[in-house]
């Protein structure tokens, strides 16, 4: 397969995103775009996006997409990746897998029933400082890692995205718990279990600290104390609370200690190569991810992917676990 | 000009009451009373964005002390493009706020409106006015004093803007000056009590200000002044002087300019520079090619 057919399906903020980084990435052809709003269809459309629907549905029903990127609410994942599994595509499904366990484990048994390849988007996987305390700690430099700390305070569904002239409203459907299965822990949590999962192996136990400070029925901050088959105890923090974002991982061994901090990229700096057509260092995970599962997409058989939807799957486990688990 | 150095009701009503006395303005028996406060986005008292509950519990606290206990209360504030009150009610505190104090939080955008006409320059603007704000015998604008990208600042004038019930405001983004000084015209403010206390310019920071004046343009004035800008170079704010709704020449009681002039975050010349870059590239429509 030389170059794959990609389909877009959902064109907010993550769906903009992969489809910028699609047409810079030379082994994909995005052939079409679905979104229920018309606007977000005539960004795509200035993108030189051919093929637009406001019903994904028939986007699937396209004989040569091979695969489609489901950037959709929460809400929508399940039956909408089931849909294109069922119609012969590859997936690739942005992060959390589901809004509850249930629909995440449907998600999964539909791609090995339809034999299609799935991955879900978990960028932090795919950062170059994160990628390189994996390494560090695998070095050995670092010895036998007891204690790891992970952070990750945002502004959420509070953000308000002012770069245009007309402000856009804050999805409603962020608000609304039922519709993304919880709060900061699914939205931000899943990000950092998921990492430290991928560092230290799978969790064995876990509690969570939750809280409330905008009066909603969902966290919006939360603390998560995780134990780790290996025996390193970790800590994360999660927050929707901050104009002032902060992602980082720091790791304590018997040896040594190493810290990844993400730098904030600059608003202006961003929005120059936006327009120049280049990619602003924002983008950059996602990018890597992208050409991950593309290059996932185009090798026959079986070849190593980085974030399987079983992956994705335990991370909204041991969510639910701590939820249950709560510190009072 | 008062300065409040501790966020409790009390001291911000002690500060209220004593800028009230300095620009003599007396309290007479009402019944009905409007608070506007400013919201904006989703972004709460702690960014200095927002006109925090707190200062508005103290006001409510201030008229009950002062006019009647009995003496009905309603905060308002509408729909806009980015903003929905049912979320910001919640979010910013203000549900709470109602709960423990007792008041109505009317959502503007909801409730019973007339249309009215109004002359600005040359054109002349429709809105809906809200009967709620016709009605009421007292209606206090309880603002924030921040930078903007099409005003330069935001205070008293602008946070009228806000009582138009129409959700999409944006749409008045091309005459903005005009549509600000239109809904002054036609929902005049009897008070405006501007909650300097947590600002936000460069940076955030607890200044302590509270602010009194019956005239949107005088406080307006003093306001730029103490945040670097210089306000005749405020567009909306010249034209509502013309427009007869107040004095952009003012007489400071209490504390001075400088004492809050020197302590405001005002913004770098680089900051400028990026909010006129910015402005221009929205004007040109570059920014519909950013995510």
């Amino acid at each position: 397969m030389e170059k794959i057919n990609l389909g877009v399906i959902g064109l907010g903020f993550i769906g903009k995103v992969h489809l910028r980084n699609c047409l810079n990435l030379k082994s994909v052809r995005v052939v079409a775009a679905a979104d229920s709003s018309k606007k977000a269809l005539n960004y795509a459309r200035n993108f030189g996006v051919k093929q637009l629907f406001t019903d994904y549905n028939e986007l699937l029903k396209l004989k040569d997409l091979d695969a489609v990127i489901i950037a959709l609410p929460t809400h929508l994942h399940a039956e909408c990746a089931i849909k294109a599994m069922e119609e012969g595509k590859h997936v690739f499904l942005e992060k959390p897998i589901a809004r509850n366990v249930e629909e995440g484990r449907k998600i999964v048994s539909a791609s090995k029933k339809n034999c299609v390849k799935f991955m879900v988007g978990y960028p932090s996987r795919f950062v170059p400082e994160f990628i390189n305390l994996k390494n560090q700690m695998e070095s050995g430099i670092l010895g036998d890692i007891q204690l790891a700390y992970g952070v990750n305070i945002a502004a959420g569904p509070f953000f308000h995205r002012a770069e245009s002239t007309i402000p856009r409203p804050v999805p409603e459907w962020w608000l609304n718990k039922q519709l993304t299965g919880g709060g900061v822990l699914v939205d931000l949590g899943c990000h950092m279990i998921n990492l430290l999962r991928w560092y230290f192996g799978e969790v064995t136990d876990v509690k969570a600290l939750l809280g409330y400070r905008f009066n909603f029925d969902f966290e919006d901050y939360a603390t998560c104390i995780m134990n780790f088959e290996f025996g390193t105890s970790a800590v994360v923090n999660v927050g929707w609370f901050s104009q002032n974002t902060v992602v980082g991982v720091e790791l304590f061994g018997t040896m040594s200690n190493a810290r990844a901090y993400l730098s904030p990229s600059s608003k202006v700096v961003t929005a120059i190569k936006l327009l120049m057509g280049k990619t602003p260092k924002f983008f950059i995970p996602y990018l890597n991810e992208i050409s991950h599962f593309v290059n996932y997409v185009k090798i026959d058989g079986n070849c190593e992917n980085r974030l399987s939807g079983q992956d994705a799957l335990r991370d909204l486990e041991i969510i639910a676990k701590a939820y249950k688990n709560q510190i009072e | 000009m008062v300065e409040c150095k501790t966020r409790d009701v009390d001291s911000i009503k002690r500060a209220a009451r004593e800028a009230l006395k300095l620009i003599d303005h007396s309290l007479h028996k009402v019944e009905k009373i409007v608070i506007k406060p400013n919201m904006c986005y989703y972004w709460d008292w702690s960014t200095g964005q927002t006109t925090d509950p707190l200062f508005v519990a103290a006001l409510i606290s201030l008229f009950r002390e002062e006019i009647s206990p009995d003496v009905k209360i309603s905060i308002v504030e509408s729909d806009a493009s980015a903003m929905k009150c049912k979320y910001a009610f919640k979010y910013l505190g203000y549900e709470k706020l109602a709960k423990d104090c007792n008041v109505d939080l009317v959502n503007l955008s909801t409730v019973e409106a007339e249309k009215a006409a109004v002359r600005v320059a040359d054109e002349v603007f429709e809105f809906m006015i809200p009967k709620i704000i016709r009605e009421a015998d007292l209606c206090v604008n309880a603002p924030k004093m921040k930078y903007m990208s099409f005003t330069k600042i935001s205070a008293a004038l602008k946070n009228i803007y806000g009582c138009n019930p129409y959700p999409k405001k944006f749409e008045y983004h091309s005459k903005l000056d005009k549509v600000i000084v239109a809904l002054n015209k036609v929902m005049p403010f009897d008070l405006h009590v501007l909650d300097g206390l947590t600002v936000c310019g460069s940076k955030t920071l607890r200044l302590g200000l509270v602010m009194a004046s019956q005239d949107p343009v005088a406080i307006d004035a003093v306001a730029a002044k103490i945040m670097g800008v210089n306000p005749k170079s405020v567009a909306h704010l010249m034209l509502a002087e013309k427009e007869g709704l107040g004095k952009t020449s003012f007489v400071i009681k209490g504390f001075d300019v400088d004492y809050f002039r020197k302590r405001f975050p005002k913004r770098s010349l680089s900051e400028k520079v990026i909010t006129l870059g910015y402005t221009v590239a929205c004007k040109l429509g570059l920014d519909k090619r950013l995510v």
